[in-house]
């Protein structure tokens, strides 16, 4: 329960019992009561919420969820469990570091020789086999996730997707009944929205954002936060031309660009984490069928 | 464990984009010169954000920033090695910019229609946005989620201690 509905919850305790001095004294249908009314009221946010274009957490939770089996469809996990209960580990890990550690969060290497990672509303993460495979160690797999878990902190993909969307559209949305006709073919389009995202990109800005929040986020579990910039700074000795980055050249700013912004606003905030551990012969082992 | 002496495996790296040398690991240090791209250097320490390196060419000892140099030889010579290694894993930077430099560059001699086969397999751009969705795949992926207990424990095998940094704006 929101921390505004509280004082509200009191008005309505109160006029309850004003109203019904008798039942008042009866606990349990007092309870009863206050929970119907709490009920009441969040049904009520939620419909206010609706009608300003917010999303609820569980909708959140169920768009990233299409969004996320889309991205599956075209390229699965690697079939590999103790890889994927790895990254999960730091994932969640690093995500627990976050204001939204109650998130559902899940996370997945996809079989994919393009380099690059998503990141889908209400907790999902999934990183291509051919990023992680420049990667050295631990700290850079969390600055990577670190990145991607700061998208779905901010709500980034969610506010892009509002922009693009009409307000009717959210205000009609309701993902909860996906019997209906109307909202299958709303949620249709919501992920048809959602996926052509991943090959336009963010608001360039949302990935500096993401930058700068990752490595503190890297930082705040422990890890080195710099493994980051290592992480770049390989992409960046790619020849942007090839057909493996053409996805992440075209939804990112220049990497060489990222590193200087990044670098420049870590600079004497994040010196003292450069001791963070980098676990690399954890990750090696975890790496090694691959 | 060995007292106070300086134990430095030092390591050749070379400078990737133009770097500033300071005499200190600090922007406040006194500037001292400064390296152009593909200029071949002697890594030492390492700290923070900042690596120390020696330059023959240049005779200079001093800091720069860690993204303007990489671990390795860039030089001319990187082009024809790029066999896989064993593992098939990379096994450092060095390895990698060698096999990128010929798995990626277009003009690396590896024809283009080669790094289209070892390529995006399922994730272009038309094959994201035409994507039908897999709820099995999905599943499995829910099915290997961590949780608090294990990410617990999973931090402190990995000897990761929580810390509290504040965002750089300031806020949670």
């Amino acid at each position: 329960m929101s921390r505004m509905q509280l004082p509200l919850l009191l008005v309505i305790a109160l006029a309850l019992v004003a109203t019904f001095p008798v039942r008042a004294f009866d606990l349990n249908n007092l309870v009863k009561d206050l929970d119907e009314a709490s009920k009441k009221l969040d049904q009520n946010m939620d419909s206010l919420n609706k009608m300003r274009g917010k999303v609820s957490t569980r909708e959140e939770i169920e768009i990233g969820g299409n969004l996320i089996a889309g991205l599956l469809g075209a390229a699965p996990l690697v079939d590999d469990a103790e890889l994927q209960r790895y990254v999960n580990d730091v994932g969640f890990w690093v995500a627990a570091q976050s204001k939204r550690s109650e998130l559902p969060w899940r996370f997945g290497v996809i079989d994919s020789q393009g380099i690059n990672a998503f990141a889908a509303p209400g907790g999902y993460v999934v990183v291509t086999l051919g990023l992680y495979q420049l990667l050295e160690n631990e700290a850079q797999l969390a600055g990577v996730l670190a990145h991607e878990i700061a998208h779905v902190v901010r709500k980034h993909h969610l506010k892009a997707l509002q922009q693009t969307m009409k307000r009717e559209f959210w205000s009609e949305l309701s993902v909860k009944t996906v019997d209906d006709k109307q909202d299958r073919e709303n949620l249709r389009k919501l992920i048809g929205s959602g996926l052509q995202l991943y090959t336009t990109g963010l608001d360039r800005k949302y990935e500096f954002d993401a930058d700068m929040r990752g490595v503190v986020l890297a930082a705040r579990a422990g890890y080195d936060p710099y493994a980051f910039l290592d992480v770049l700074t390989t992409i960046d000795s790619i020849n942007p031309e090839a057909a493996e980055l053409t996805v992440l050249m075209n939804t990112h700013p220049p990497t060489g660009e990222r590193l200087e912004t990044l670098a420049s606003k870590m600079d004497g905030r994040l010196d003292s984490y450069a001791s963070g551990e980098d676990n690399a012969d954890r990750f090696r082992q975890a790496a090694a069928r691959h | 464990m060995l007292l106070g002496l300086p134990v430095q495996a030092a390591q050749q790296g070379t400078v990737v984009r133009q770097a500033p040398v300071y005499a200190d690991a600090s922007l406040a240090a006194q500037r001292v010169g400064s390296i152009d791209a593909g200029v071949r250097v002697t890594l030492f320490e390492r700290k923070g954000g900042w690596q120390e390196i020696y330059s023959e060419e240049k005779a200079i000892t001093g800091w720069v920033r860690v993204y303007q140099v990489r671990e390795g030889d860039f030089g001319a010579s990187a082009v024809s090695e790029n066999k896989e290694d064993s593992r098939g894993f990379l096994a450092g930077l060095a390895t990698f910019s060698r096999k990128a430099s010929g798995f990626f560059s277009q003009d690396s001699g590896v024809t283009s229609s080669s790094t289209a086969t070892i390529g995006v397999r399922g994730l272009s751009e038309s094959e994201i946005r035409s994507a039908q969705a897999d709820f099995d795949e999905l599943r499995k992926m829910q099915g290997y989620a961590s949780n608090k207990k294990r990410a617990r424990g999973f931090a402190s095998a990995g000897s990761l201690k929580a810390g509290k940094v504040p965002h750089f704006s300031g806020s949670k």
